[in-house]
């Protein structure tokens, strides 16, 4: 347990009428508070399980909790205790679960463990660090699945997209016929055509930005309305706007003049006649 | 006739056509995983639940089987209550608690899982023996734990329990002998586990006095009776939680949320792409080839032909990209679900992406269905092209 100690409620909880004799006070999370209409200067009844006696405790705080995606999604409503005010409840004096240790400014956090564990029975010393890295484990996973799916979906437009402007381009042969019967060279017919391809997937990416912009935010309006919390569930980052343009601008640009060569290699009356 | 032209047209175009029934693949590929990822959790946590036919669980007050170290005390009066209830067939406590053995000259934690062996739903045996009722001697490990104490079948084993933090000495030992090596189901992967008779490790657990257990499972005799039985006995006993399976996989779906909408909102662009792509492709070949179908209509092909015509080629398309998808989809489910069944502390046994039948035919229709009716509007420009002014403007 922290300073504060921290309970997720398993049991039941009632607003009781006020009193005024001195209470221990706790502090509630604000989703708690809404939900059950408390407010500061109200009493409730806590008990640990259901068949053991309830205590009475007085409301001295209603504070908004720092958005955790680990506690987040399961909903779970939190108080804040004093510490010996949770022991007392719990009915197990001196204990606790964890303790946080500050080391002096430039110890590091390694040496400081490695030194605590050796006489240690009892307790297991981490740096900060690890207990993050082990903590965000199943967060790493969600990440690698999100990137695998991502990666479903770049192939799955990446196919679109080479269908569209193969397509845009072929449409293109009278065009590139005339152009090339009245002596314009294949250089610049060449040019045009991934000129314009160019264009098309610029454009195609900006309009893709913007609807990425409108999905992520609906995202996090949706989510954050349904788990009531201020966690960020869709970000749009710069190195992701950049990876997504330049992967369409490639594709379009590539698909281009991909297919721009096949008419500039054609000979123009076959051109004319395929277009005709 | 049409099918010939159908083919004819799409052989007329092979870069265009399998790039087209690659896209349709892709996406009919996601598509097919979502729907697996949307049912697949629910059905392969049911399946494990019900894997030894237990199909109620008893829990302490407020919390899931296995949520938190809690424990149900006093459970021999509940116990022989359940037994005595006539349609329950089986009732099978479970304690879990942490032991220890010495392995060298250090300390090596298992979990322990206190069983009846006479009705017990938690494990099942891969070689050597079972341990037989009332064997308080015996002792069954899983593969993780054999290799990391290196016990084989026979082995005499020294189970500590109720380590002193200060000390790391044990406050009681038993000495049993390894039986077999089992599969403990709802084990996370590696996890290293024993079971032994439930009395012997409530000797080894905490608060031996307060005749603890943490799990209750209940095989009903008659299926039917499952709701009836739990609420029965939750009434009988307030202080203990009780569920059917179908409840449970309800709260684990509400856990799950966040897949589920994952898969609808994925599944749901997966459809779209297919429908964008057939159509667009679809009435771009349709613009090419407004003329064919204009001579078509003026030397008396009907409507309705045409119509037929350009949508057997969106059949085609997306009938051929389908069943790429339904390959593509099962190779990448597998790929998906390696990197989900890595959460850590999950039981093995559950799988994110289940394939069964129904689920690749409910894709693979889905996709078809969409990719026909996407054919529809390019179908309708074929078919209602004037005769006159297209093959006036096609000879100009």
């Amino acid at each position: 347990m922290s300073p504060f100690g921290v309970l997720a409620l398993l049991s039941w909880l009632l607003p009781t009428a006020p009193t005024f004799q001195q209470l221990p006070g706790i502090a509630i999370e604000r989703r708690l508070a809404d939900r059950h209409g408390l407010s500061v200067g109200d009493t409730v009844l806590l008990t640990p399980k259901p068949d053991r006696p309830a205590a009475r405790y007085l409301v001295e705080a209603v504070y908004q909790p720092k958005a955790d995606p680990a506690t987040a999604l399961r909903g779970e409503y939190q108080i804040r205790f004093h510490l010996p005010e949770l022991a007392r409840l719990l009915d197990a004096p001196d204990r606790v679960d964890r303790i946080a240790v500050r080391g002096r400014p430039g110890v590091p956090p390694d040496s400081t463990a490695f030194r605590l564990n050796q006489p240690a029975f009892g307790y297991r010393a981490y740096p900060s660090e690890l207990i993050a890295a082990e903590s965000s484990r199943t967060f790493a996973v969600v990440s690698r699945f999100h990137r695998a799916i991502g990666v479903i979906s770049i192939v799955a437009s990446a196919v679109f997209l080479l269908c569209i402007m193969l397509l845009k381009v072929e449409e293109r042969r009278l065009d590139a016929a005339v152009m090339r019967l009245i002596g314009i060279s294949r250089a610049t017919v060449f040019r045009a055509f991934v000129l314009e391809a160019t264009f098309v997937a610029a454009v195609g990416s900006v309009l893709g930005v913007g609807l990425a912009a409108v999905a992520g935010a609906l995202t996090n309006w949706v989510y954050r309305r349904r788990f009531e919390t201020s966690l960020v569930f869709s970000h749009l980052s710069v190195e992701i706007v950049a990876f997504g343009v330049g992967l369409s601008l490639l594709l379009g640009v590539a698909v281009g003049a991909l297919a721009a060569r096949r008419l500039v290699t054609a000979r123009p009356l076959a051109l004319w006649r395929r277009a005709g | 006739m049409t099918w010939a032209l159908v083919v004819r047209s799409l052989v007329r175009h092979p870069v265009r056509t399998l790039l087209v029934i690659a896209g349709i693949a892709v996406a009919a590929a996601l598509l097919l995983d979502m729907v697996m990822l949307a049912g697949g959790m629910e059905r392969s946590f049911s399946r494990m639940l019900l894997s030894r036919g237990y199909q109620i669980r008893l829990s302490p007050k407020g919390t899931l089987p296995f949520d938190s170290e809690a424990m149900i005390p006093a459970i021999t009066p509940i116990l022989e209550d359940l037994r005595d209830d006539p349609d329950i067939e089986q009732v099978g406590p479970v304690l879990a608690t942490s032991l220890h053995v010495s392995v060298g000259d250090s300390l090596l934690t298992v979990v322990g899982y206190g069983v009846d062996p006479a009705a017990q739903g938690l494990y099942e045996l891969e070689s050597g023996t079972d341990l037989a009722p009332g064997d308080s001697t015996g002792l069954v490990v899983s593969e993780p734990a054999a290799a990391a104490a290196g016990w084989r079948l026979g082995d005499t084993v020294r189970l500590q329990g109720r380590l002193d933090p200060q000390s790391a000495r044990a406050a009681v030992e038993r000495v049993v002998v390894v039986r077999g090596v089992v599969r403990f189901l709802y084990d996370a992967r590696g996890q290293r586990s024993v079971g032994a008779d439930f009395r012997l490790v409530q000797s080894l657990g905490r608060q031996p006095d307060v005749d603890p257990a943490s799990m209750v499972m209940v095989k009903v005799r008659a299926d039917d009776r499952v709701d009836a039985v739990a609420e029965r006995i939750a009434a009988a006993h307030r202080t203990v939680e009780v569920n059917s399976v179908a409840a449970l996989v309800v709260q684990f779906r509400s856990r799950l949320v966040y897949f589920q909408q994952l898969s609808l909102i994925l599944a749901t662009i997966s459809l779209v792409v297919g429908v964008l792509l057939v159509g667009t492709i679809l009435t771009i070949t349709v613009s090419e080839r407004i003329g064919e179908f204009a001579v078509l209509r003026g030397i008396g092909v009907r409507r309705a032909r045409i119509v037929r015509l350009v949508m057997a080629e969106g059949a085609v398309l997306t009938g051929v990209g389908a069943i790429g998808g339904v390959v593509l989809g099962l190779v990448t489910a597998r790929y998906l679900d390696a990197i989900l069944t890595s959460f850590p502390g999950l039981p093995a046994a559950i799988s994110f992406f289940v394939p069964e039948r129904t689920a690749i035919a409910r894709a693979a229709i889905a996709v078809f269905v969409a990719g026909v009716a996407a054919s529809g509007y390019p179908a309708w420009l074929a078919a209602r092209a004037p005769i006159a002014e297209t093959l006036r403007a096609d000879a100009e």
